[in-house]
């Protein structure tokens, strides 16, 4: 172990006893908010509102109408539910700044990180769900405001994973820079393959069909796909983290 | 046993002072998961293409093959030299290494230049990124290497700072160069089927 390494994880001597694993008790139990977060996210996009995978955006006025019309309830369930459970995404966020910040460069990216990561999750959860509300909550309202609504919707959900870009490029950094070997080697690699496919999210702000739209190919396919990989390595990793630190850790501030 | 015996320990014998991979390991599964999604691309533009052959050939008619073709012997020179800087950190020779590594990180500037102008040079003659499925293809896909590029860049400027200290690590070179030829591998890929595929 480094001297670096050695400071970092000072065990705290005047805590009592029971309280030693409590830091890891308390981090296990939160990280299992994340997969169940997942599962919630999934039920409400997959099977309540219908918005995964996407449907096209080349629909006509009258099917986007008819879209708001079949599944306006349980759009408004579903997006009713995110709303209260966004939140719990940002366990995942916490958890890993704890943990970026016992590296030897970490202070500055983990902060850099979990900012980056919050201003995705705004565009990404929020405003897709609230334009989705909006839509659903007067379903006869002009055809034309309820297609602005729907493409809103996707264009934020989908398009925002361009907003992440920034989030990993301070993860990447703190990991190969590191030399506490908090986190995998692997993991930093596994994230520029999600850095650079959700660059090609941004194209779907031009693209009303082919590859690059909302549920093309490269723009929603390919860069789902890693997306998935991406989030399995963090879960992972970062479960594998937390048990490996020492108990009674004393965190840098 | 005495024959089995006897060739497994000259097998050992073989590797004992060797290692798995050239640089790090998990440099191999980055390269061979970004040849993965690199190859989606490819099928997916390959079939996008064979949608609308006509209208691609068209529009391929605009890139300016010349260009492209400077570009890979401009890639291929630097990861020659990045082949080379490894053998001399083998060696133990950090200066000379350092000196390789610096000419092929000249060879990516140099590429990323006449990319830029390349881009230019179509944009001005009113090819965009939304003109038509090939050129939305062809910005995509020359971005993100791009991209692969300036990352290949910050990882050549690791080697370089490591170097420059007057070590001869050879597993970082070593990885360092196996990047390089990957992004030198993935502009021949995207030369073959954006440039030249009739």
């Amino acid at each position: 172990m480094t001297a670096q390494a050695a400071a970092l994880t000072t065990e705290v001597t005047s805590v009592p006893d029971r309280y030693r694993e409590a830091t890891i008790r308390d981090q296990v139990w939160l990280f299992w908010c994340i997969p169940g977060f997942f599962a919630v996210f999934g039920l409400v996009f997959v099977v309540l509102a219908r918005v995964m995978p996407p449907p096209a955006p080349g629909k006509s006025s009258a099917e986007i109408i008819e879209f708001f019309q079949a599944h306006g309830f349980t759009i408004q369930i579903g997006f009713v539910i995110l709303i209260i459970v966004t939140g719990l995404f940002n366990i995942l966020n916490g958890l890993m700044t704890v943990h970026l910040k016992r590296t030897t460069h970490g202070k500055t990216f983990a902060y850099a990180f979990l900012f980056a990561q919050t201003v995705g999750v705004t565009p990404g959860l929020l405003l897709p769900g609230v334009a989705m509300l909006a839509g659903a909550l007067r379903p006869e309202r002009s055809p034309e405001l309820l297609v602005t609504l729907y493409d809103m919707t996707f264009l934020t959900f989908v398009g925002s994973l361009g907003c992440f870009v920034t989030a990993y490029i301070p993860l990447i950094a703190a990991i190969l820079l590191d030399k506490n070997k908090i986190f995998p080697r692997w993991f930093a690699y596994v994230s520029i393959w999600n850095l650079v496919t959700e660059f090609v999210a941004v194209p779907v702000f031009f693209f009303r069909d082919g590859a690059f739209a909302w549920d093309g190919a490269i723009s929603f396919w390919v860069d789902t796909a890693v997306f998935v990989v991406w989030q399995n390595a963090i879960l992972i990793q970062l479960f594998r983290t937390i048990n490996r630190q020492p108990p009674g850790m004393a965190y840098p501030d | 046993m005495s024959l089995s015996a006897a060739s497994e320990s000259h097998v050992e014998e073989f590797w004992a002072d060797k290692e798995d991979v050239p640089g790090e390991k998990a440099m191999w599964l980055f390269v061979l998961g970004d040849f993965l999604i690199f190859s989606a691309y490819f099928v997916i533009y390959l079939v996008q293409r064979a949608w609308d052959k006509q209208g691609f050939l068209d529009a391929q008619q605009h890139l300016d093959i010349n260009l492209g073709i400077i570009n890979t012997i401009v890639l291929i020179t630097g990861s020659w030299f990045v082949a080379w800087a490894a053998l001399a950190a083998r060696e133990g020779n950090a200066a000379k290494a350092l000196s390789l590594v610096r000419l092929t990180m000249l060879s990516g500037f140099i590429f990323a230049a006449l990319k830029v102008f390349e881009w230019s040079k179509e944009i001005k003659a009113g090819y965009t990124f939304t003109s038509n499925d090939f050129f939305g293809f062809y910005y995509v896909l020359t971005g993100i290497h791009l991209i692969h590029l300036v990352f290949g860049l910050a990882v050549l400027q690791i080697v370089v700072a490591r170097l420059k200290k007057g070590v001869a690590d050879h597993r970082l070179v070593e990885t360092g160069a196996t990047y390089w030829h990957m992004v030198d591998l993935l502009w021949v890929l995207i030369l073959a089927f954006l440039y030249m595929l009739r």
